[in-house]
């Protein structure tokens, strides 16, 4: 059986014999059959295929109505009531930790240049002072008051952090339940499209019969 | 979203769902009967003939448990086939598991009407059945939607998970070892 070399009138003559051509189409075919042997032999053979693929076991039609559940909208209200508390849960957690993180970063940030002094402080032999003068050594007394420092400014540094905590943690525990909610309704709208995905299980229509149940 | 306009089954099939959202059990039941047998006819031939009656139903069941997720890209016929295909797919891949052969042979397309054929008639189907036997997975599939199905490249690709490109390759490629078999 030979080819035509047209691949445009082959592509469409599955079309053709299901009648889906528009009507210019279909007349442009129409004109090529009629000068061309090889097409009008696929044609026929597509005729043959289609007979031969359409024999197929009769299905229970009544039985599959049968099955077939009743239409219930999606629950939309229970569902975004217990994902907006997981989502505020999540707020909270991202605040808190956040917020940590910047804490401890800032604090080591600036707890940095007080590790120099602290090096310069350690005391310094009885008799340093008979020996080479020594920029790093100190007095008893400054030692003491150098080895301070640092955890002053540490303090001092995490001082507005903490109450950067705190307000970020009231923040959502001082919400109002409107706020809240309106808070869930915008987070809402980030959320992914459901997946449409088909899951591959357990046979669905026992899934079916039994949500029909009682 | 679709770039043409809907076909009046296209609008039938969506007028039948918001019937049967409405509380029309029956509008489930034209649907039933409007796809039934072309998804039967396809499980039939790209799957195994036993299991078409309950792939048929798990299909139904399936689209109609989950229609607010069918945004309409699509036809409902072509959704249909969607779950269809994956459901077939499943079965085969839990057969595979299970260690049974899972090959789609010519013997299982199906033969329902043959004692009422002539034996010329018969022997004609034995070796187109032959032929089709002869294809890959994916060339049945795409090609039993073309042939018998008559759904164009965009419907089948939009089935089978695959660009238009693809779908005319195989289907040209199916029919190119159809010819080769029946020349043989």
């Amino acid at each position: 059986m030979t080819d035509c070399p047209n691949g445009d009138v082959r592509d469409l003559l599955p079309e053709y014999l299901h009648d889906r051509l528009t009507l210019a189409d279909r007349r442009a075919v129409d004109v090529h059959l009629a000068t061309c042997a090889a097409c009008r032999d696929e044609l026929a053979l597509l005729r043959d295929l289609r007979g031969t693929l359409r024999r197929a076991p009769a299905v229970d039609m009544d039985a599959i109505a049968a099955a077939l559940p009743a239409y219930r909208a999606p629950a939309a209200a229970p569902r975004r009531v217990a994902s907006g508390w997981r989502i505020a849960a999540a707020i909270v957690a991202l605040a808190v930790g956040g917020t940590s993180i910047a804490l401890l970063q800032r604090a080591g940030s600036r707890a940095t240049p007080s590790t120099t002094p602290e090096v310069a402080a350690v005391p310094a032999p009885a008799d340093a002072g008979a020996t080479a003068p020594d920029e790093g050594a100190q007095p008893a007394s400054d030692d003491l008051a150098s080895a301070a420092q640092p955890a002053e400014s540490l303090a001092q540094a995490i001082q507005p952090f903490e109450r950067e905590l705190a307000v970020a943690g009231a923040a959502i525990n001082e919400l109002s339940d409107g706020e809240l909610a309106s808070l869930v309704a915008d987070l809402e709208t980030l959320d992914a499209v459901p997946s449409t995905e088909v899951e591959t299980g357990e046979s669905l229509t026992a899934v079916a019969l039994r949500g029909a149940l009682p | 979203m679709p770039d043409v306009a809907p076909t009046i089954d296209e609008r039938t099939d969506l007028d039948l769902v918001a019937r049967w959202k409405a509380g029309e059990q029956r509008a489930a039941t034209l649907l039933v009967e409007r796809h039934a047998a072309a998804l039967a006819r396809f499980v039939a031939s790209v799957g195994s003939r036993e299991d078409v009656d309950e792939v048929v139903q798990d299909t139904f069941v399936r689209a109609f448990t989950s229609i607010d997720g069918f945004r309409g890209d699509s036809s409902l016929r072509t959704w249909l086939f969607t779950i269809a295909r994956r459901l077939v797919l499943d079965r085969r891949r839990a057969a595979r598991r299970r260690g049974e052969l899972v090959e789609v042979h010519e013997g299982d397309v199906a033969t329902e009407f043959d004692p009422l054929d002539g034996v010329v008639a018969a022997e004609t189907q034995t070796r187109l059945r032959a032929a089709l036997g002869t294809l890959s997975p994916t060339q049945r599939e795409v090609f039993v939607l073309r042939v018998s199905e008559g759904m164009s490249y965009r419907e089948i690709a939009g089935t089978v998970g695959t660009t238009e490109g693809a779908a005319r390759v195989h289907y040209h490629n199916a029919m190119r070892a159809i010819k080769e078999f029946l020349d043989d």
